[in-house]
Parts: C-alpha cells; sequence; structure tokens
C-alpha cells in the first residue's frame, strides 16, 4: 500500500468542501473495507482520504418518520443495522440478510454508504432496498438531490455519485400492509463467499391472486436490477407452481451474466431461474412466518 | 492388538503421560496473542524487502532498470540477480535439484518469479518501487498442462536438470536436458499381461486434480542478520530449519557452524514452509547490504511461491466377474510447476502407492515429475497421495458398481493385509487397513438402508480409504536435559506448526521421566542449539521426533539413576524412576534436583540425555522400483461422507462426516482427532471448491476475497472422528504419524456419495456446483448454453 494523507473532517460541509476537488484521486472513505483491499492491491493509489468517522454522530441514525419510512444513516455499520429493532420491525429481510453478510468483523465497520456507493453487484443490501423502492439522499456543495436507486447504481462499480458527493441518508418508503417477502443468497464457493446471485422477492396478495410483486436481482447481473417483467407477469395470478416457473424462466432470460471464476454465464442464468423462483415461493411462504433470509 | 477409541473418551493409563489427552502447552500464550512469532519480529536497523516479480510465464530477460526505482527517496538500494551472482556464484538452490535461481537470471519461467528486489526502511516505500522497475521480456511459448509439456520435444523450461543429491531418498536422480520431465518413477511387480488377460473386465479412466494454495494464515516470512563475527542468524517460519541451514551453507560455501537458523511457533505451515522458500533470498540481501533484512510476504504472494501439484492420472484395472483386482497399470503425470521444489519425492513416493491398499497380482506404476511455468508445486498435506487417491477410489467405486458388488464389499475383497507383499515388494506389517475399513463400515452404519430423497434434493453416502508411505530414510537427534533442579528441557527440531507437536514431545519425554508433561519445557528449534532434525513434514515427528525424544529421556533417566545408585549403593536395577525423581527400595526417594546437589556439593550441573532415530530403509531398485524395506511405517486413513445433492443448483453439502485414521497409539487422543478433523476439512476445500486459476500463467483469484477457504459455515452438521490403534513395533509406545491421514480418502468418498445421490461421474476436483450441474444436465441430454 501507497503513503497517503488521511484528512478527518468534523462537519459534513467540511467534508463536502475537501471533496471538492479536481484531484481524482482524494476519495472519501467510511468503513474502509473494501478501499483497503484496492489500495492493498494498488488497484486504487489515492494520495488523499477524506475520513467520514467524525461524522458518525450526525450520520448514522436509524430511525422511522412521521410517515413510517425507515431512514438509515449512510455511516451507520451493517452491523448496527442487523442489531437494529427498528429495521427488525420494518421488515426482518434486512436484518436477517445482514447475519450471513461476509462476517461480524466486517460488518462491524463496513457501513450503509458504502455498501451502496461501492457499486459492487455483489453486494447485499442493493437488491432488497431496490426492491423496496429505496431513494438515496446525495449532498454536494452544489446542493441535495434524491435519486431512486435503480438509477443511483448505473453500472458495474459504478453509481451516479460524482467525487464531490456524499450519500446522506437512504430512505425506504413505509410498506405496503400485507408486504412479505425474502432474500435468497446464492455463493457457488464457500458459504462466506460473495454471493454470485441474490433475489430479493416480496409479494402481497390480494382476493387469492397476487396483487404486488417485486423482484430484484444482483451479483449475477452486472447491476442489481429490478425485473419490471416478471412483477407485471405475476400481478393478477393466482400463486401457482406453473406461474413461479413461467416467472423464473422470464427472469432468467432478462439477465445477462457475466462468467467469471463462480460461474459461467449460462450456468449463472440457470441459477437465476432457480433462485427467482425459490425466492417467490419462500415470500409467499413467509406471509405465515414474518420474512426471511434462505442462503443456499 | 487393535483398538478403538470412541470420541470423547479419556484414553491410557492414570500416572502414564502418553495417552493424556493433555490440553496444548502453548493454548493459553496463542489466545492470548503472546505466543512467538517470526511474522511479529523486528530488529534495529532493520531494511524491508519487496519483490519485484515477473508478469510473464516464459520470457527471456533482456534488460532490467532499476534506475527509476533506486532514485525514488526513501529506497535503500535495489537488488537484481547479477547483484546476487556477487556473493553467491552459483545461486541455484533446491531440495531435489539445483534449479531455482535465487532471483531470475537470462530467463523467467513463471509469473510471479521473484526479478528483483527493492530495500528501504518504510515496506511502503519499497512497495511502491517494486512499481518503478521496468524489465524488458523476449516472450517464449508457455507450458502449462502436464501432459502436454511432458510432450513436448521444442519448449523447455528448464535447458539443463542438476540433481541435488542433499537427500538420502533422491540420491538416484540423473542430470537430465532437452525434456520438461524432471525424473520418472517406474514400478513393474509381476506379469502384468498375463494378469490382465486373466481379468474378466477392464477398466481405464483418467481423473485429474487441480492446483491449490496451502494458504497458512500466518504468510511465509524471514529476517537475515549478520553476527559480529560476521556469521549469518536467520530467523525464518521454516518446517526444515536443519536443511535451511545445510542450503544456505552450501550456496555460500561455509561451513554449518557459520549459519544459525532458528524459528518459532508457526501459523500453519501444511508444506508451505519447507527445504528453501525466502531463506537464501534474505540472507544474500543481508550479506549485500550489511544490515538486518526482512521479507514478509503477502497472501497474494503466497499463491506464486508454492502450491500443490495439479496432476493427471490414468488408470487401468483388470477385474475378475468375482470382484478381485489382478492388474492394475497407472500412469501419473505432475504439474511442478517451473521449480522441482520437492517434486520429486512426491512423484516416487506417491507413485509406488498408486495401487492403493489391495493386494494386486502384477502391478505397473509410471509417475512423471513435469516442469510447466505455472507457479511451483511441493508438498501439501499428504504428497500427492489425495490425488492418487482421488482416483483409484473413485475407480474403486465405478467398478463395484459396474460389477453388482457393494463398494464396500468390493474393498474387502482387496484389501491388503498384514503379511502381504505390498506392490513394491514391501511386506506389510503393524498396519490398519482392515481395522480402519472395518470401523468406517460401522461408523458409517453401512449395512443400513439409506434414505436417498426424492424431489430436489438427494441424499447419497460414499467412502474411501487411502494409504500412504512415510518419507524414509529420514533423520531426526533430540537432547533432554535436567536442569540442576531437576526440571526439564526437551531440545528438539521438530516446529510445532499447530500440529501440537510439543505437547506430545513433552508427553514423550514426561512418561519415560516420570515427570507431568505440563512441567516440561520444549525448546523451539535453532540450529544453535537444538540437534539436526530432518523436517517438519509428511507426517514423520511423532515418530521419529518422537523415538528419539524417548531415546534421550532413557539416556537421562539411564545417567540418573546411575547416579543415584552411586550415592545410595543401590543397584540401578533396584531403583524406579517416579515423580520427578528416583525411588529406592528402602522407601527413601531422592528428586532429580536432590541426586544432581549431592552429585556437585550444591543446585548445580546437568543430566544430558542423547537420542537419535535412523530407520531401516532400502531403495527402490533403479530397474523395478521395488524394495523390500520401502517405508518405516505406513499410514491408512478412511473418509465417509453423506451428502446432499441440490439437483437443480448441482450444490453438494456435505451433511455427515466421518473421519477414520489409525495412529498405531494416540499419545494425545485429543490432539490426534483434531488432526484427522483438521485435515479432512482442508481436503473438503479442495475437494468442494478451492482452485487456482489461472490466464496465461497469472492467478485469477490470488487473494483470500476470491480464492475462498472453508469456514464455520461450511462445516458439516455431523463430523464425527474415531480413532483406531494399530500399534507400530517400531512405534514410540506404538504411535505412528497421523498430520495428513484424514487427507486421504475425502474427495473420493465426496464424488463417490455424489454419484449415490444422482448417478453421475465427476472425474476431475473440485466438485463445483456448475462442475454437478453440468455433468447431471449432460446426462439428461440438456446443458445450457452461453447466456
Amino acid at each position: 500500500m501507497n503513503p497517503f494523507q488521511l484528512l478527518q473532517p468534523e462537519t459534513l460541509e467540511e467534508a463536502l468542501s475537501l471533496l471538492n476537488t479536481d484531484d481524482p484521486s482524494v476519495r472519501p472513505v467510511a468503513g474502509g473495507t473494501a478501499l483497503m483491499l484496492m489500495m492493498k492491491s494498488k488497484v486504487f493509489t489515492p494520495h488523499t482520504l477524506v475520513s467520514l468517522q467524525r461524522l458518525k454522530p450526525s450520520l448514522s441514525g436509524i430511525r422511522l418518520d412521521d410517515a413510517g419510512d425507515l431512514h438509515l444513516g449512510p455511516l451507520a455499520s451493517l452491523r448496527d443495522v442487523e442489531r437494529s429493532p427498528v429495521v427488525a420491525e420494518f421488515t426482518p429481510v434486512i436484518t436477517q440478510a445482514m447475519q450471513t453478510l461476509s462476517n461480524v468483523r466486517v460488518r462491524n465497520v463496513a457501513t450503509v454508504g458504502g455498501h451502496l456507493a461501492h457499486g459492487d453487484p455483489h453486494m447485499d443490501l442493493p437488491p432488497i432496498l431496490m426492491a423496496l423502492d429505496a431513494r438515496v439522499r446525495i449532498s454536494g456543495q452544489a446542493g441535495e438531490r434524491e435519486v431512486a436507486l435503480p438509477e443511483f447504481l448505473t453500472g458495474y462499480y459504478t453509481t451516479v455519485l460524482n467525487p464531490s458527493e456524499l450519500i446522506t441518508d437512504v430512505v425506504v418508503p413505509a410498506l405496503p400492509n400485507g408486504l412479505s417477502g425474502t432474500y435468497l443468497k446464492y455463493t457457488a464457493l464457500s458459504a462466506d463467499d460473495w454471493p454470485m446471485c441474490g433475489v430479493a422477492a416480496f409479494v402481497r396478495m390480494q382476493g387469492g391472486v397476487v396483487a404486488e410483486a417485486r423482484v430484484a436481482v444482483s451479483a449475477a447481473t452486472e447491476r442489481p436490477v429490478r425485473l419490471t417483467g416478471v412483477e407485471s407477469f405475476l400481478r393478477g395470478r393466482r400463486p401457482a407452481a406453473e406461474a413461479f416457473e413461467e416467472a423464473a424462466e422470464l427472469a432468467a432470460a432478462g439477465v445477462h451474466p457475466l462468467a467469471d471464476i463462480r460461474g459461467s454465464s449460462g450456468y449463472k442464468r440457470e441459477i437465476v431461474k432457480v433462485c427467482v423462483r425459490r425466492a417467490l415461493e419462500q415470500a409467499l411462504a413467509a406471509r405465515t412466518r414474518n420474512g426471511g433470509v434462505a442462503h443456499e | 492388538m487393535s483398538k478403538v477409541l470412541e470420541s470423547g473418551v479419556p484414553a491410557g493409563t492414570e500416572q502414564g503421560q502418553v495417552g493424556r489427552a493433555v490440553k496444548r502447552l502453548e493454548s493459553q500464550a496463542k489466545v492470548t496473542g503472546r505466543a512467538e512469532y517470526i511474522h511479529n519480529l523486528e530488529v534495529p536497523g532493520m531494511l524491508h524487502a519487496k519483490v519485484v516479480r515477473s508478469t510473464i510465464a516464459h520470457a527471456r530477460i533482456r534488460g532490467i532498470d532499476t534506475q527509476e526505482a533506486k532514485e525514488l527517496p526513501g529506497v535503500y538500494d535495489v537488488i537484481t540477480g547479477e547483484d546476487i551472482l556477487k556473493v553467491i556464484p552459483d545461486p541455484y538452490y533446491g531440495p531435489a535439484f539445483h534449479d531455482q535461481p535465487i532471483l531470475a537470471l537470462d530467463k523467467v519461467r513463471h509469473v510471479g518469479e521473484p526479478v528483483a528486489v527493492v530495500l528501504a526502511t518504510d515496506v511502503h516505500v519499497a512497495d511502491r518501487a517494486t512499481d518503478l522497475v521496468e524489465i524488458d521480456y523476449e516472450e517464449l511459448e508457455p507450458l502449462f498442462h502436464e501432459v502436454e509439456s511432458a510432450k513436448s520435444e521444442t519448449t523447455f523450461v528448464h535447458d539443463v536438470i542438476r540433481p541435488a543429491g542433499t537427500f538420502a531418498d533422491l540420491k538416484t536422480l540423473q542430470p537430465r536436458a532437452k525434456t520438461n520431465v524432471s525424473m520418472e518413477y517406474h514400478l513393474r511387480n509381476g506379469d502384468l499381461d498375463a494378469a490382465f488377460a486373466k481379468a474378466d473386465r477392464v477398466f481405464e479412466h483418467t481423473f485429474r486434480s487441480q492446483q491449490v494454495s496451502h494458504l497458512p494464515l500466518e504468510p511465509i516470512v524471514t529476517l537475515a542478520q549478520l553476527t559480529d563475527t560476521g556469521n549469518l542468524l536467520i530467523h525464518t517460519a521454516s518446517q526444515s530449519p536443519s536443511f535451511v541451514r545445510i542450503e544456505v551453507a552450501r550456496l555460500l560455501g561455509w561451513p554449518e557452524n557459520k549459519v544459525r537458523v532458528r524459528t518459532a511457533y508457526l501459523g500453519g505451515g501444511f508444506g508451505a514452509k519447507l527445504y528453501i522458500k525466502l531463506e537464501a533470498l534474505v540472507a544474500a540481501l543481508a550479506l549485500i547490504t550489511q544490515r538486518p533484512v526482512r521479507l514478509s510476504l503477502t497472501m497474494e504472494e503466497q499463491f506464486y511461491t508454492i502450491t500443490r501439484h495439479a496432476a493427471t492420472v490414468t488408470i487401468r484395472t483388470g477385474v475378475t466377474n468375482d470382484g478381485r483386482i489382478v492388474a492394475r497399470d497407472c500412469k501419473t503425470w505432475w504439474n511442478g510447476g517451473a521449480y522441482a521444489d520437492i517434486g520429486p519425492r512426491v512423484t516416487q513416493k506417491s507413485g509406488f502407492t498408486a495401487a492403493g491398499p489391495y493386494d494386486i497380482e502384477a502391478v505397473s506404476l509410471d509417475s512423471y515429475a513435469v516442469y510447466t511455468n505455472l507457479p511451483p508445486a511441493g508438498a501439501l498435506r499428504g504428497f500427492g497421495i489425495p490425488q492418487l487417491v482421488w482416483a483409484y477410489e473413485s475407480q474403486a467405486d465405478i467398478i463395484a458398481r459396474e460389477l453388482g458388488i457393494d463398494p464396500l464389499e468390493f474393498r474387502r475383497k482387496n484389501i491388503l493385509r498384514n503379511g502381504r507383499p505390498h506392490a513394491t515388494g514391501t511386506v506389510m506389517e503393524d498396519v490398519g487397513t482392515v481395522e480402519v475399513l472395518e470401523e468406517l463400515a460401522r461408523k458409517m452404519r453401512w449395512d443400513e438402508p439409506f434414505d436417498h430423497g426424492s424431489g430436489p434434493i438427494r441424499r447419497g453416502r460414499g467412502l474411501a480409504i487411502g494409504i500412504k508411505a512415510a518419507v524414509s530414510p529420514t533423520t531426526s537427534v533430540a537432547f533432554v536435559n535436567l536442569y540442576s533442579d531437576g526440571s526439564c528441557g526437551v531440545y528438539c527440531g521438530t516446529v510445532d506448526m499447530g500440529q501440537g507437536s510439543d505437547t506430545a514431545m513433552a508427553q514423550i519425554a514426561a512418561d519415560v521421566l516420570g515427570l507431568e508433561a505440563e512441567s516440561v519445557r520444549v525448546i523451539h528449534p535453532d540450529t544453535e542449539v537444538t540437534p539436526y532434525d530432518m523436517a517438519t513434514l509428511g507426517s514423520r515427528s511423532t515418530f521419529h521426533m518422537g523415538n528419539a525424544v524417548r531415546l534421550a529421556a532413557e539416556d537421562a533417566k539411564r545417567q540418573m539413576v546411575a547416579l543415584c545408585a552411586e550415592q545410595t549403593g543401590f543397584a540401578p536395577e533396584a531403583l524406579a524412576v517416579q515423580d520427578g525423581g528416583v525411588a529406592a527400595p528402602d522407601g527413601s526417594f531422592f528428586t532429580y534436583g536432590d541426586i544432581l546437589a549431592r552429585r556437585f556439593g550444591m543446585q548445580a550441573g546437568n543430566v544430558l540425555g542423547v537420542g537419535s532415530y535412523f530407520p531401516y530403509y532400502k531403495k527402490p531398485d533403479a530397474t523395478t522400483g521395488m524394495s523390500d524395506h520401502i517405508t518405516p511405517y505406513w499410514m491408512v486413513g478412511g473418509s465417509g461422507v453423506e451428502v446432499e445433492v441440490d439437483t437443480e443448483t448441482g450444490k453438494v453439502r456435505i451433511v455427515r462426516l466421518v473421519t477414520v485414521g489409525d495412529c498405531g497409539k494416540a499419545i494425545n487422543p485429543g490432539i490426534v482427532k483434531r488432526q484427522l478433523s483438521g485435515a479432512s476439512f482442508m481436503q473438503m476445500g479442495f475437494t468442494l471448491f478451492e482452485e487456482m486459476v489461472f490466464d496465461e500463467g497469472q492467478v485469477v483469484n490470488a487473494s483470500m476475497a476470491d480464492y475462498k477457504i472453508p469456514g464455520f459455515w461450511d462445516l458439516p452438521e455431523q463430523n464425527e472422528v474415531s480413532i483406531v490403534e494399530v500399534p507400530h513395533r517400531n512405534g514410540p509406545f506404538g504411535a505412528k504419524g497421523i498430520g495428513e491421514t484424514g487427507s486421504l480418502g475425502l474427495s473420493p468418498a465426496v464424488a463417490n456419495a455424489v454419484y449415490d445421490a444422482v448417478g453421475v461421474r465427476i472425474y476431475e476436483t473440485p466438485l463445483t456446483p456448475e462442475r454437478v450441474l453440468r455433468a447431471l444436465r449432460e446426462q439428461q441430454g440438456r446443458v445450457w448454453g452461453d447466456a
């Protein structure tokens, strides 16, 4: 690892001002779990890191607002999210997904903001948050903006975040009554490996048919994606095995997996199919057992 | 004579130290972070070294430009192979061949080969400067696959291959040229053609094992410094300090007494820290700079330093319809990478066991050590045996099923029993083949019906048994020192790398001397203090060093008893050693301290016992490969698994794991059990998902983020270990080695269980979900295309 300067601003304004530079090697650092790996392998060699640690008191809260929307502070650690009763009450799917995310040492330091800003498609929270219609609030010296997660994540390790901007809030709208879901994580190598495929699925039933379905796929794809075609296909259908089977075929046809050491593109498409079908079955079953996560 | 120890049942006599589940002597130091590791060592004035590595698999070096790196502020110097020549004119090293240059000269032979070194007091400066060294290459055709490389008549990894002649078992190696086969071993026993003619069925299959990494959690590290008299002191995380001293002294043309090599606890070894790794380079750097130099590899660099052989095994077996194996012809190609390291020993030692634990009328075995342009391969927990067992135990299952015989019954029919000659001609003695197989069958409840399940998750079970010969001939020497107060120090060169050898050696010395194992101090390897030991490898320490420690303790005991006899007037035979002293027939008792105090008139002096162990061995005949004393003892390991196979994803989950090993006598049953299960878990990673993936010789997944090893979530819900004890006549208290036994049979047991579950045969490890699902789909005729 090369030497670098570490700046530790006390306020958000100060941090944004330090980041407002043309120097591409200036980078914010929160937990540092991903950045340190990149620095050690010299994929990234910053001259200056702007630590966000001292902003933690103001940007790490986890709370429900008056409208019932969930706010995840970007500097909340993944462990904070895992242990938050507010999150567990909001949806157990997030809580349980955290429990198999990497390991407790990583979760103790990795942050919600870094998890999203890294743009790595192998993360566990993005597909869940995407299925829950989450928005990301972004601040820069020029002002604030709010971006829905599908627009925030633009590609493989890329987001709409400018180098001079920071995530200041993650907002998950209050869930409609009766929405049950699951996050299904498929690892091809060891159990604590990055997922080769992640599927978040939520369903809401009304009158024996699917009133609403939300499905997001990650890891097998270059970025997490909402499968809107699958969602509209399911709307109004009875939740029978054939419907889920057909939805899974539709999901597989709509994704374009990249081959890597964890699997060929063809194999990953097969896995997307299996995982979407199983996730839908589990999301439906979760109505009676209050959500859940499956690790395959 | 044999018996089986049930898990959790304490064994051994009440007073005896051997057989007692003594807690590790170093447990507290380890869990409180106080245990000494070379990784933590720093000395004043130390320079850090960082290695500039080849980015090309096979190339001539046209030039190296170090100017820019040297000019980076803070850089002390940049060293290339040419600089090494000034202190070591013939800088080629290796345990089997002198083929590996300390830094590349003229050529690079694999990606990651050390080409230059940057030195700086700040390790980060040194690291940054490595990017500034420019190397001009003329690329050559690379060779990656062992079978293709063995056939090549135009491209050669080495122009000449020079044998080392250091180890007795490798003395027969010959110089070679115009070939990539550095060494070959052939065994011919019986009339093969006649035996195949008797066979009703002949089966031929080819199996492959992938290249994997040892990945000890403490990466390889060495620190070298010059002493006040200009001698070398090398602190190194090494499994073989004695060999390091011999080899560094040879390279420098110095006597051994000018080189001191010491080590501490190792954070894992598994064969990665054997022979010479960084020591010659760091010693040369200390001589060039006249300053202490430290080189500590990163996790990533470990993948380019030493690996386990990928191997291709083609095995042809003739059987009668009633299930007797009558003939076997086995050819193995070992992918040794760019430098032979200990590959020739893997080739020979594994080569001669390819007939397996079976009694076969005629056997022909051929085993080839092959150079390629991949990172070097050496010993990894089993010296190549797991790759061979993968082939012969997978095939045993195929044959049994084809013949309609139960796989266990098939093995029972063919098992090699004591009193019968092994394929090498060595008659089996005190070997637990039958006992291990029967215990495995009992633990697996093989005679009970088994539910294979229905729906997408199918269940299967499989078993396998493997045999390994201990490396021979090798020597261990130990001192047992009774200090002036009667307390005891054991001086031995066995390196405790996590296997618990300190505790076992303390138990052996304590048992002989009537002490508590916990009160014995084991002095760590330091060639200036501890006597010679061949190395900590191949499950040899308990047998060889255990014998040396036992003999040294008996020598000390004899001297102490003689002193006491002199002092009391009793005959030595009338005196008994117990509770840290000597008891006389009149009821009087003298501590060892009392005896020494009476001898020297005050608390003073020592009693020093010396033990040396060197088992009998006869090298294999040059033409037939046979020997009537090929090994001092055999290790037998059996593995059984119950698996669940997800037929929609191909994922294999081991739900029940049974590991059975014959250890002769469990000096410490707790440690034996954990060695067996630890080896089994390690092999589970190699079986299910670990694999070094290459792109033009570069390791694509050279990090722990992408090269995954098993974690707690991967362990089977049910993990059972059985210790079988078939005492060995020459073992200390009957003991044999156990460190690799759990590795032997696991891979084929899993593949056999997968077949039992879903009816597909996998011929190549690892059994990744994709490989299993592809095989299933091929059987169904519906394989996917590219997405």
